[in-house]
């Protein structure tokens, strides 16, 4: 069983590799959303596979039930859907794909040379016991994380009201003050009448009207 | 049913904290209630609750406090950023309480998520844990990108906001992965616990590694808040296209804020390894002052200029940073005073000369060429000798606060032994003085090529007087600034 | 586990999708002689008894029809959301416990997976069923299927916090997130009564969820031809379709496990014991299977009935109207839900009837209240015409 489990880890994590570098690699930018979505939904997985059932429920729920469909809701909600004529790489995307490597390379250089290769791991240095099951967690929050998880929701209620007032437009409330370029325009509209801007507001009362 | 008790907070740490998040709570719906032509209401309450909570922080001077498991505190450090924290959002809501109106984005909710934003900052300054550090920046970073793109219907504005929230929401994600190393590493999120651990015994391998490439990650991440270079691309962008009083707040309060977690970490929690991060930290600081400077020795928009200034003078706090880790109890605690008088000092500096900024700035004029300034002096004496005292201040000329943030800031360098850190720093700063005089020059000396007109309101005033006497001063009468950053100590220093 | 185990779990899975679809195919016919009777008109009855082969030869007829798919669809994209659409439908059946038939070990014969957090498996199979809809809209090249896609989405989001927070009532009743639990705590008394409110919003929100009259704005005939399957057809289309009965049946399920004591029923327990003592474990166990299934699907079908009564009764809602009801009734509502169950359960830890009754009275109370203080969107809107 052991192996089995080794053998759907690797799996998993190989797609979930697969999958990110599609979602930054696909021109299409449904396709990219798709690939994200299933990314997220095999982290879900890894979370199964680990016996974090809460955690592993949740991220479907949270990333690939809600998150997600937003991000897709937006995309199609967007004109110009293809977005493939658009560059993809950078004409230095060289540089950017040494220095990562390097860097990767350098962090796990340690890691393969001092690792023992044999079961079970050592466990982690000041380990406590792990926190797992939905009551735990739900402990865990009003004792110990009270502060992390209070500022959290400080953090979603901005969040919110950042967001409305970014994305609503009080078009009946928001006052309207004319820019300086715009303040002489009106005074040169006044002495003389430019038709094109009659033309177009008596369009617009007729558009009202119907 | 299980009992779940709560553990005993200590309240203390918390009030002032306790009075921001839940006044910016009462403010958010009382500006429900206010009629749409007194919102400026909203923000004379803001200022009160601002007052209020410094005021609150008073009795707790002195002493060193934890709580909710040591994720928050307070030391005198943390009591004295805060109060910067409030004084700087208190002037940054005087000077919106005209821009905001006279530009068509008044909204109470501005003056809710200034505040909000100052909570995260204090939860920079008490965090004792990685989390609640994460969550302070974020708290911060959230309510900044909304307020930076403010001015919708402006388009800068709104590129702006855009540009600050990708940059920012990757620091982000360098922060939050820097901490899952970290904690995969030591096991701990709490910073004085991982200090503890890495005091006490060396790392196995591959844990050093994830530890190095953690804090590499951390520093990244607060590199991008404190625009700290090769991280401070997003600067000048978002400073122009920002409404004027937050690129202020965010010149001001962020940097403040990023570099309060910054200290925190490197000296509390990393403090043992500092050979280690030294040099790292000591390049990144020369590539902050080379660039920040010679990139503002090239604009001629001053609020982009004014953003490679910040860049540059984040470089000189790095160095106060660089000493506040260092070994042996004395020079680490200079560095952490460095730090703290410059934070001072370039807060009190930068807010004046955003001010008359605002003072000059008109609706639909979105250029602030450096051309507008010249002849200030003939049709707006006072405005162009506040600007002018700011400008000095900010190159560090000695009468002004400026100077005493520099010369701390150096000393302390020089005493950790970055003799040649501080070489390049007063060359830099010979540098910086050039470009901030060819506006001194321009507002005294040439002729007005076109007339920009000015607007000055009570509270726009205020807020330029208490600058401009804060840094008078600070430059003439520098003991009790001292005295008040010398007794501000991290509570953990002076137990290493 | 032993290999006999996966076999067994392997078999089960089978005979439940067989059983779903089975339950689908005559869900229609149900549905459409129901409709028909509600309307005045006898409806199919012509293939077979009563109508009772009319499913197999809408299958045959479907399975026979052209495939067609257009020629600027996104070619894999379309391909594949039939299956995005269908396995959700499917899947979700997996920790509805169906009935309780004791395997001897511990186990439930007719529940597939016994998971610790079984309530929020059901959310989140739920809240992925809408992937297929909406990736089928945009892969079709269709405005109207694109518009029906898009349309899912914003429906489907919007209604799944109402939907969550209802179940969050009856989870905080059992205070468990296993289904098992949940439908072994109403042994006393049905979760419907303490948790009246929880169970109209969860009924609601439900119908919105699988985008089900009078919320099927998705694909409603008149305004965007089918929908979000217009380009599709032959069995794809029939996936959809199957898909979305699968999904009621199984929404009607949750409520029924959730709110209507699942295969709890009166006297259930007193016969399975009576038949454990005259004829043994077995027989017993097999007695209370069986009944247990059959007061399950009972009330299924209790469930299914009312579904079919409102897509007779109720016009489509427009779609001011839809958000409204979710983000400014639903939604509140399910929140004041959460509050009552909380406080009554902190205060009136030890006497469930009391809570029960305070709860019913309090839910049916704001539920009037909410009513008393008008429907949403009753106000006339002007509708102004953009000109583009």
């Amino acid at each position: 069983m052991n192996t089995f489990i080794t053998i759907l880890f690797v799996v998993f994590a190989v797609y979930i590799l697969v999958a990110a570098i599609m979602t930054v690699t696909v021109k299409n930018i449904v396709h990219a959303a798709l690939w994200l979505i299933s990314s997220f939904f095999t982290v879900g997985a890894l979370y199964l596979l680990m016996e974090a059932e809460f955690i592993g429920v949740a991220q479907v729920l949270i990333y690939v039930g809600a998150v997600s469909i937003l991000i897709l809701f937006a995309i199609m909600l967007t004109r110009d859907l293809e977005g493939t004529q658009n560059r993809q790489m950078t004409p230095r995307w060289w540089i950017a794909l040494i220095v990562p490597a390097a860097l990767f390379g350098l962090l796990i250089t340690p890691t393969v040379l001092t690792y023992q290769w044999q079961l079970p791991p050592p466990a982690p240095a000041g380990q406590s016991t792990p926190i797992a099951g939905a009551a735990q967690i739900g402990t865990a929050f009003v004792r110990e994380y009270l502060l992390p998880f209070q500022v959290a929701s400080v953090l979603l209620t901005v969040a919110l009201i950042g967001a409305v007032v970014i994305a609503f437009e009080e078009r009946e409330r928001r006052r309207y003050v004319p820019t300086l370029a715009e303040k002489v325009r009106q005074q040169q509209r006044v002495r003389r009448p430019d038709p094109a801007a009659s033309a177009m507001q008596s369009s617009e009362t007729a558009g009202s009207e119907t | 049913m299980t009992e779940i008790t709560i553990p005993p907070i200590d309240w203390r740490v918390a009030t002032q904290l306790c009075i921001i998040f839940g006044w910016a709570s009462v403010l958010l719906i009382i500006a429900l209630f206010v009629p749409r032509s007194r919102i400026r209401v909203v923000g004379y309450l803001a200022i009160a609750g601002l007052v209020v909570a410094a005021g609150a922080g008073i009795p707790f001077w002195g002493g060193s406090a934890e709580t909710f498991g040591g994720m928050l505190r307070l030391d005198t450090y943390s009591m004295m950023l805060n109060w910067l924290f409030l004084a700087a959002a208190a002037v940054v809501i005087a000077y919106s309480l005209n821009y905001l109106p006279k530009h068509g984005i008044e909204h109470g909710e501005y003056y809710v998520l200034v505040l909000f934003a100052t909570a995260g900052m204090m939860l920079l300054a008490q965090g004792g844990d990685l989390i609640v550090l994460f969550l302070g920046l974020e708290l911060l970073s959230l309510t900044l990108y909304v307020l930076t793109g403010f001015a919708y219907p402006r388009e800068t504005s709104e590129e702006s906001g855009m540009k600050y929230l990708l940059t920012g929401a990757f620091a982000g994600g360098f922060i939050v992965f820097g901490i899952a190393l970290i904690y995969g590493a030591t096991g701990s999120l709490n910073l004085a616990a991982i200090g503890d651990t890495l005091a006490r015994a060396a790392l196995a391998a591959e844990d050093r590694t994830y530890l190095y490439a953690g804090a590499a990650l951390i520093v990244t991440g607060f590199g991008y808040k404190i625009a700290m270079a090769p991280f401070h691309m997003w600067a000048p962008d978002v400073y122009e296209g920002a409404p004027t009083p937050v690129a202020a707040f965010l010149s001001v309060g962020s940097k403040a804020a990023g570099f309060a977690a910054l200290v925190r970490f490197l000296v509390e929690a990393m403090g043992s390894q500092w050979p280690v991060w030294a040099p790292a930290l000591a390049t990144l600081a020369i590539a902050t002052l080379l660039l920040g400077n010679i990139g503002a020795l090239i604009q001629n928009n001053v609020k982009r200029m004014l953003a490679y200034s910040s860049v540059g003078h984040a470089g000189y706090m790095l160095l106060g940073v660089l000493a506040a880790g260092a070994p042996g109890g004395m020079a680490g605690q200079r560095g952490v005073e460095a730090v703290l008088l410059y934070l001072l000092a370039y807060m009190l500096t930068n807010l004046g000369a955003f001010g008359v900024l605002i003072a000059l700035e008109q609706r639909g004029e979105l250029t602030w060429d450096i051309n507008q300034f010249a002849g200030l002096w003939a049709r707006r004496p006072l405005l162009a000798s506040a600007m002018a005292i700011c400008l000095l201040s900010l190159a560090g000329v000695p009468p002004t606060a400026g100077f005493w943030g520099k010369f701390y800031v150096f000393t302390a360098a020089w005493q950790a032994g970055f003799g040649w850190l501080t070489i390049i720093g007063i060359l830099t700063a010979a540098i910086a003085a050039f470009y901030y005089v060819r506006i001194v020059v321009q507002m005294f000396t040439a002729e007005p090529s076109r007339e920009t007109p000015a607007e000055t309101d009570p509270a726009l005033r205020a807020g330029l007087v208490i600058a401009i006497a804060g840094i008078l001063v600070l430059g003439f009468m520098p003991a009790p600034a001292i005295d008040l950053v010398q007794r501000s100590v991290l509570a953990t220093v002076g137990g290493q | 586990m032993t290999r006999v185990d996966i076999v067994i779990l392997i078999v089960k899975c089978i005979v439940l999708a067989l059983a779903a679809t089975g339950v689908f195919a005559y869900f229609t016919l149900f549905e459409r002689r129901l409709l028909a009777r509600m309307q005045n008109r006898v409806g199919p009855n012509r293939a077979g008894p009563a109508g009772f082969l009319q499913p197999i030869a809408d299958a045959l007829k479907l399975f026979f029809k052209e495939d067609v798919t257009p020629l600027l669809a996104d070619r894999r994209v379309y391909l594949i959301s039939p299956a995005f659409a269908i396995v959700p439908a499917l899947i979700i059946w997996a920790t509805i416990p169906l009935g309780m038939w004791p395997d001897g070990r511990g186990g439930n014969w007719l529940q597939l997976a016994e998971v610790n957090v079984g309530i929020l498996y059901l959310l989140a199979v739920t809240s992925i069923g809408v992937y297929g809809i909406a990736i089928a809209g945009w892969a079709s090249n269709n405005k109207y299927s694109m518009l029906g896609g898009v349309r899912a989405s914003a429906q489907v989001i919007s209604y799944e916090l109402a939907l969550g927070l209802a179940v969050l009532g009856a989870v905080m009743q059992a205070q468990s997130f296993s289904t098992a639990e949940i439908v072994e705590r109403q042994t006393l008394m049905w979760n419907v009564v303490p948790q009246f409110l929880g169970f109209v919003v969860f009924i609601i929100a439900a119908t919105a969820e699988v985008v089900r009259a009078p919320f099927d704005l998705v694909e409603a005939e008149q305004e965007l031809v089918g929908g979000y399957n217009t380009e599709y057809s032959s069995m794809k289309f029939a996936l959809f379709f199957m898909s979305e009965y699968v999904k009621l049946v199984a929404m009607n399920a949750i409520a029924v496990t959730l709110f209507l004591g699942g295969w709890q029923f009166p006297g259930l327990q007193t016969l399975a014991a009576a038949a454990t003592q005259q004829y043994g474990f077995v027989i017993g166990n097999a007695v209370l299977g069986l009944a247990s299934l059959g007061a399950f699907l009972l009330k299924v079908m209790l469930l299914s009935f009312v579904s079919v009564w409102v897509r007779a009764t109720l016009p489509r809602v427009r779609y001011d109207q839809l958000m409204d009801l979710g983000w400014k009734v639903l939604l509140p509502l399910s929140l004041a839900n959460v509050v009552v169950t909380a406080v009554l359960n902190v205060f009136l830890p030890d006497s469930p009837v009391v809570t029960a009754i305070a709860g019913l009275v309090i839910g049916t109370g704001i539920l009037l209240a909410t009513a008393a203080i008008g429907r949403p969107g009753k106000e006339k809107r002007r509708v102004t015409l953009v000109q583009g």
